[in-house]
C-alpha cells in the first residue's frame, strides 16, 4: 500500500473516480486534508507501521499556498521525516513532497505514480 | 479544379479550424450560392501579384483578377438587419481548459466531427490522439447565464442543441458513455421535450444538473468535479469534453447600430417591442432572427418571414412597379406531335463527371439509341453559354425530346425546362439522367463501372424520354381575399398586416369580442400595459377600411382550395357565404383548467392568468398574502399534457415580481421543474431572486401537495437543499396552468390540416415552413401552432401574413405540371383516392348517374398515392405515366419497348 496526503486545494477529483478509472495505481490511498500544513511527523511514520511501503505528500506550490506557509511547513516535515527513515536503516526516498497547482489533479496521480514505481522497483530481488 | 492547384493552404474556417483548405474553395456542397470563392485574405494573386495558377486551370474562365470591390448605392424603402449571432470570446472558454486541452471542444466543433461531409467523415475521434472517446462530458451555459462575461441572458437554443449532439452521437457510437450537465434543461420549443424524453430513454444519454466549474486534463483525460443540489460533491473522468457556447451579439453590432441608427439593448442584441418584435427603435429599419435575442431556427425562419410583410406593408403601392415578365414563345404544337426526335446532353460538368465517368463514350453511345438525332458533351451544360447553344441546336435540328445526362433533377431541372419554353417546346418534354451522383461520386473508385451505369442511364432517360408527353401548366385566379380564423392577438396581427398589403380580410371571431387571451393579459413581460396593447389593436383592426370583423361567429365549412375558397360562417341563425383565396388559422389555445392542487375548492388558489385578473381589479386582496406559493408545470409536461407550455415559467416570474411590486413585504416561493425564462426573460428571473423570491426545485416523484385545511392553505414540498419536507402556510396559491390546445378536432376535419399529438396544428415542415401547413393556401399563426409568447405570436402572425399574400399578390396560382389526372370512364367511384390524399387535392363528385373522382388540380401536389391506390388504374400522373415508367425499366433490361 502507498499513502498519499494532499491538501484540498490541490486534488479537487474524489480519489475513487481517478481509482476506478485507472488513472493511479490500485493499492494507492489518498487521504484529502484541509491543508498539508497540519500533518504532522508521526502521523507520516504512523503511516508505514499502519502498512504503508511508501508515503507521499501534495501541497500547494510553494509561493501559491492557500494558506501561505502550510505547504512549506509541510516540507519541512517531510524532511524531518526522512532523516528518521535514515536512522531507522530505511530508504528516505520512501517519503517525498510534491506540489501542485490550485485544483491540478495531474501532479498527484505523477506522483502517485513515481511512488508505486518507486517501491516496487525496491521490490524486485537483486 | 482552383482548390487542387492552388499552393496556398488556409485554415477551413467552415469546418471550425478543424481542417486545411485552400484560398479558393467552397465552403460545403450545398452552399449558396454553390459556387467557389477565393479567399482574399491568403490569395499570391491578390497579396502578391504572384501565382495567378486558378484562373489558368480554371476550364470555364470563372476566375477574374482584374474585379475590384465597387460601392454601391441603392434606393430603397425598407431596411432588414439580419446579422445573426456572435461567437463567445475565447477567454470565457479559457476557463474551462478550452485551448489549453486539445479534446475540449466546443460545441461547433463537435457539430463538424459529427458530420458525415466534416472533417472526420462523421467519426468521433479526440483531436489529441485520433482516437475514439468512451466518455464524453457536455458543459452547457457557457458564455450564457454568466454575468461574470457580461451575458446574464439564457441563450435559448444550447440545451436542445446539446441534445441533438449527444443523440447524433449515440446513434454513431452506441457504447458511448454521454454525460450533460444542465443548470435548467430548457426545451421549451413545439416537441422538443419529446426529443429530450427519447434522448434520455432511448439513447441514456445522463442528465446530470450541476455547473461544472473548471476542467482538469488528467494523464491525457479530462477531470471534472460538480456538486449536486443535494449538497454532495462528485467527481468523474472524461475523455472528451463538449462546450455549449452561446449565442452572442454580433461582433459588429455597435457599428451597425450606428450606421442604421438603432438602438441596441444592454447585451449590444437589437433592441424591440413586444408588441412589435420586428421593429427597430427607427422606422423603416426592420430586424430578424437571432440579432433580436437568441432564438431557434424555426423562430427565425418565422421572423424573417414575419419582416418580409411588415416590409411589404410599406412597400404595397410599389408592388410589381419594377417586375420584368418574361415572355416565351408561342408552343411548337405541331412540333410536339411529330416523332421523337431526341437530343442527348452528356455534361462533363468540368471534371466532376469527367473525372470519372468516359464523357466522349456515353456520348458515342447515346448515338446508337433510337430516335436521337443529335448527341454533345458540353463542359458545363448550366452555364449560361452552353443553354445558350442548347436552345440553338434545339430549334437548329428540330429536336422535340431534349435528355439532358448531367446532375439532379431537383436543383437543374427548372433551368432546362426553361430553355426549352425560350424556344417554344412544352418544359415537360426534358428529362434528366443524373449520372454526377449515381456515377460519378458514389462510384468515384470504378471508373468503368461508372461509364457503364451512366451508358444505362442514358438509356433508361431517352426511352423515357420518347414517350414524354407536353404537359399543360393551369393557372388558376385568386380572390384577392383573405379569411382570418380567430379574433386573439395573433389573428388582428395577421388581419392588419394582410390588409396593409392591400387585400381584403374578413376575420371570424367566436365570442362576442375581439383580443383573445390577450383581453385576460395585464402587464406584457417588457413592462407595457397589455390592456392598452390590445385596445390599440382592436382599434386599429376595427377601423381599417379592409378588415370586416364578425365576432359571435364560427366557421361551419370551408371548401375549395387555394386561391378559391368558399367558407359558409354561422353567425347565431343566419349563415354566410364568403369567398376567399387563402385561409389563416389564428384560432389559439386556453389556459388548463388545472384537475389538482386543490384547484376550485378555494378563492384562494387560483391560475396565473386569474392572478393577473384580480390585480386588475385593485390589490386589496392581498393585505392578508404574507406568503404566497407559485407552482409550475400544473399540466404541463405531465400526464394531462405532455408538452412544455413554454411561457409559464416567464409568466410566474413576471407576476412575482408584480407582487413584491405591490407588496414588498409578502414571500413568494416559486416550485419549479425546470426555470424556462430562456431569452433575455433570464433578467427577470435573475431580478426575482435578488428581490428575495424563492425557487425550490421539485422533481416528478416528489410533487409539492396543496392541502385546504379548515383555516387556511398549507403547501408541502421537498426542499432539496435542506433535504427534507417543508411546510408553508400559504395565503394564495397561483397555479402556473399551461397552454391547452382549443377544440381544433372539428376545425381540422374541415381543413383536412393535421394536428400534433398534443392536439395543437402541424406546420409543413417544424423548421423551415413554420407557417404552413400540408393544405396549400392554409397558413398557421398563434397559440393555434402551439404554446408561445405575445411578442411570438405577433411575429409568426406577420410571417402568417406574408405567405398568405403571396398567391393574394401573383392574382394567379400556377399549378405544377406534374398532378395527377384521372380518366373518368375508368374510375368507378371508390373514393379510395379520396381518403388517402394527404392535401385535400381529389374528390368525388356527381357525373351523370355516378360519383366519380376528380383531381382538383390547384392543390394537387403529384405525390402519386392515388394514382399507386387507384384500383382500376384510372389515375395517372403527368409526366410519369405508367407507359413511359415501364418503358424506363425495359430500357433497364437492355430491351426496347416501343409498344408502349
Amino acid at each position: 500500500m502507498i499513502k498519499g496526503f494532499c491538501c484540498n486545494y490541490t486534488l479537487s477529483v474524489e480519489p475513487e473516480a481517478l481509482r476506478s478509472e485507472g488513472l493511479i495505481p490500485e493499492d494507492v490511498e489518498i487521504e484529502r486534508l484541509p491543508c498539508t500544513g497540519r500533518l504532522e511527523v508521526p502521523e507520516i511514520l504512523d503511516s508505514f507501521s499502519e502498512g504503508a511501503e511508501a508515503v507521499f505528500v501534495v501541497g500547494c506550490q510553494l509561493d501559491k499556498c492557500h494558506n501561505l506557509s502550510g505547504s512549506r511547513r509541510a516540507s519541512k516535515r517531510v524532511g524531518q521525516a526522512r532523516k528518521i527513515l535514515e536512522e531507522l536503516d530505511m530508504d528516505p526516498a520512501l517519503v517525498e513532497m510534491f506540489y501542485a497547482g490550485r485544483g491540478e489533479t495531474e501532479p498527484v496521480v505523477e506522483a502517485a505514480r513515481l511512488m508505486a514505481a518507486r517501491v516496487s522497483e525496491q521490490d524486485q530481488p537483486g | 479544379m482552383c482548390t487542387m492547384y492552388c499552393p496556398r493552404p488556409v485554415v477551413d474556417a467552415y469546418n471550425e479550424r478543424l481542417e486545411i483548405t485552400r484560398a479558393p474553395h467552397i465552403d460545403y456542397a450545398q452552399a449558396i450560392p454553390s459556387s467557389y470563392y477565393i479567399d482574399a485574405k491568403a490569395c499570391l494573386r491578390v497579396n502578391f501579384e504572384t501565382c495567378n495558377l486558378c484562373a489558368q486551370t480554371c476550364t470555364a474562365g470563372a476566375i477574374d483578377f482584374s474585379q475590384k470591390p465597387k460601392n454601391l448605392e441603392l434606393e430603397v424603402g425598407a431596411v432588414v438587419l439580419t446579422p445573426g449571432f456572435g461567437r463567445v470570446d475565447s477567454s470565457v472558454l479559457e476557463k474551462f481548459g478550452y485551448g489549453k486541452y486539445p479534446d475540449v471542444l466546443t460545441a461547433f466543433e463537435f457539430e463538424r466531427l459529427t458530420c458525415a461531409s466534416g472533417p472526420t467523415e462523421g467519426h468521433i475521434v479526440r483531436p489529441s490522439d485520433n482516437r475514439p472517446p468512451r466518455k464524453i462530458a457536455f458543459l452547457q451555459c457557457i458564455g450564457s447565464r454568466d454575468e461574470t462575461c457580461g451575458n446574464g441572458y439564457c441563450s435559448s437554443v444550447c440545451c436542445m442543441y446539446a441534445i441533438k449532439e449527444a443523440s447524433v452521437a449515440k446513434e454513431h457510437e452506441p457504447d458511448l458513455d454521454v454525460s450533460i450537465f444542465f443548470m435548467d434543461v430548457r426545451t421549451q420549443g413545439k416537441g422538443f421535450d419529446d426529443a429530450r424524453k427519447r434522448a434520455q430513454e432511448k439513447y441514456g444519454i445522463n442528465v446530470i444538473r450541476a455547473r461544472v466549474p473548471r476542467v482538469d486534463q488528467v494523464d491525457g483525460r479530462l477531470a471534472l468535479t460538480w456538486t449536486t443540489d443535494d449538497g454532495k460533491h462528485h467527481s468523474g473522468i472524461f475523455d472528451m469534453v463538449v462546450l455549449s457556447v452561446g449565442l452572442e451579439s454580433p461582433e459588429d453590432a455597435e457599428a451597425l447600430s450606428k450606421i442604421a441608427d438603432i438602438k441596441l439593448n444592454n447585451y449590444n442584441f437589437c433592441s424591440t417591442r413586444v408588441d412589435s418584435p420586428l421593429s427597430t427603435s427607427r422606422d423603416g429599419v426592420f430586424v430578424a432572427g437571432a440579432f433580436q435575442g437568441p432564438k431557434d431556427i424555426p423562430e427565425s425562419v418565422t421572423q424573417a418571414s414575419g419582416v418580409a410583410a411588415i416590409a411589404s406593408e410599406l412597400l404595397a403601392e410599389a408592388r410589381n412597379s419594377q417586375t420584368v415578365s418574361i415572355t416565351y414563345p408561342e408552343e411548337n404544337k405541331a412540333l410536339e406531335e411529330q416523332e421523337p426526335r431526341i437530343g442527348i446532353f452528356v455534361c462533363h460538368c468540368g471534371v466532376n463527371i469527367a473525372g470519372v465517368v468516359d464523357v466522349k463514350a456515353v456520348r458515342d453511345y447515346a448515338a446508337s439509341l433510337p430516335g436521337v438525332v443529335l448527341y454533345e458533351d458540353p463542359l458545363y451544360s448550366c452555364s449560361q453559354d452552353a443553354l445558350k447553344g442548347i436552345a440553338e441546336k434545339i430549334r437548329d435540328n428540330n429536336l422535340n425530346r431534349v435528355v439532358i445526362a448531367a446532375c439532379s433533377p431537383r436543383t437543374h431541372e427548372p433551368l432546362f425546362q426553361e430553355t426549352l419554353r425560350s424556344v417554344g417546346l412544352n418544359p415537360a418534354l426534358v428529362e434528366m439522367a443524373n449520372i454526377r451522383d449515381q456515377c460519378a461520386w458514389v462510384h468515384a473508385q470504378e471508373p468503368e463501372a461508372a461509364t457503364e451505369k451512366a451508358k444505362d442511364l442514358v438509356r433508361m432517360a431517352a426511352a423515357k424520354a420518347r414517350l414524354l408527353t407536353p404537359l399543360e401548366q393551369p393557372t388558376v385566379d385568386v380572390t384577392p381575399g383573405a379569411l382570418v380564423l380567430g379574433g386573439g392577438a395573433a389573428g388582428m396581427s395577421a388581419a392588419l398586416s394582410i390588409a396593409d398589403q392591400g387585400y381584403s380580410v374578413t376575420i371570424v371571431e367566436k365570442s362576442r369580442h375581439l383580443g383573445g387571451n390577450l383581453r385576460r393579459l395585464q402587464w406584457t413581460t417588457d413592462g407595457q400595459d397589455a390592456r392598452k396593447v390590445m385596445e390599440d389593436m382592436i382599434s386599429s383592426v376595427e377601423s381599417h377600411p379592409g378588415i370586416e370583423v364578425l365576432t359571435g361567429s364560427t366557421v361551419e365549412a370551408i371548401s375549395g382550395y387555394v386561391g378559391n375558397f368558399t367558407s359558409t360562417v354561422s353567425q347565431g341563425k343566419k349563415n354566410r357565404l364568403i369567398n376567399h383565396g387563402v385561409t389563416v388559422i389564428a384560432t389559439g389555445a386556453r389556459e388548463y383548467k388545472p384537475r389538482s392542487y386543490a384547484y376550485g375548492e378555494s378563492t384562494r388558489i387560483v391560475t396565473q392568468l386569474e392572478l393577473e385578473e384580480k390585480l386588475a381589479r385593485g390589490k386589496s386582496f392581498l393585505k392578508n398574502a404574507r406568503n404566497i406559493v407559485m407552482i409550475q408545470c400544473v399540466g404541463s409536461r405531465g400526464d394531462d399534457m405532455s408538452h412544455c407550455s413554454r411561457l409559464c415559467c416567464t409568466q410566474a416570474v413576471k407576476n412575482a415580481l408584480k407582487l413584491k411590486e405591490l407588496k414588498p413585504d409578502c414571500r413568494i416561493y416559486i416550485l419549479y421543474r425546470d426555470m424556462r425564462t430562456y431569452g433575455f426573460h433570464e433578467d427577470a428571473y435573475r431580478e426575482a431572486r435578488e428581490k428575495g423570491v424563492i425557487f425550490l426545485r421539485y422533481s416528478t416523484d416528489k410533487k409539492p401537495q396543496v392541502i385546504k385545511q379548515a383555516r387556511g392553505i398549507k403547501v408541502r414540498a421537498f426542499d432539496r437543499l435542506l433535504g427534507e419536507e417543508i411546510e408553508i402556510p400559504a395565503n394564495l396559491v397561483v397555479l402556473s396552468a399551461g397552454i391547452a390546445p382549443g377544440d381544433n378536432q372539428e376545425l381540422s376535419k374541415i381543413l383536412k390540416a393535421p394536428l400534433t399529438p398534443e392536439g395543437f396544428f402541424l406546420e409543413a415542415h417544424a423548421k423551415l415552413r413554420p407557417v404552413e401547413i400540408a393544405v396549400d393556401g392554409v397558413y398557421l399563426c398563434g397559440l393555434a401552432h402551439g404554446p408561445k409568447s405575445l411578442e411570438e405570436s405577433v411575429a409568426q402572425a406577420k410571417a402568417a401574413a406574408a405567405k398568405a399574400t403571396i398567391p393574394l399578390a401573383k392574382g394567379k396560382v400556377a399549378v405544377a405540371p406534374i398532378v395527377s389526372h384521372v380518366d373518368q370512364d375508368a374510375c368507378i367511384g371508390c373514393g379510395i383516392c379520396e381518403s388517402l390524399c394527404p392535401f385535400n387535392a381529389i374528390r368525388l363528385s356527381k357525373v351523370g348517374k355516378r360519383k366519380k373522382a376528380q383531381t382538383i388540380t390547384a392543390s394537387c401536389k403529384g405525390c402519386g398515392i392515388c394514382a399507386s391506390h387507384c384500383p382500376t388504374i384510372a389515375i395517372s400522373m403527368g409526366g410519369f405515366t405508367d407507359q413511359a415508367i415501364m418503358a424506363q425499366i425495359h430500357a433497364f433490361s437492355g430491351r426496347q419497348c416501343d409498344e408502349g
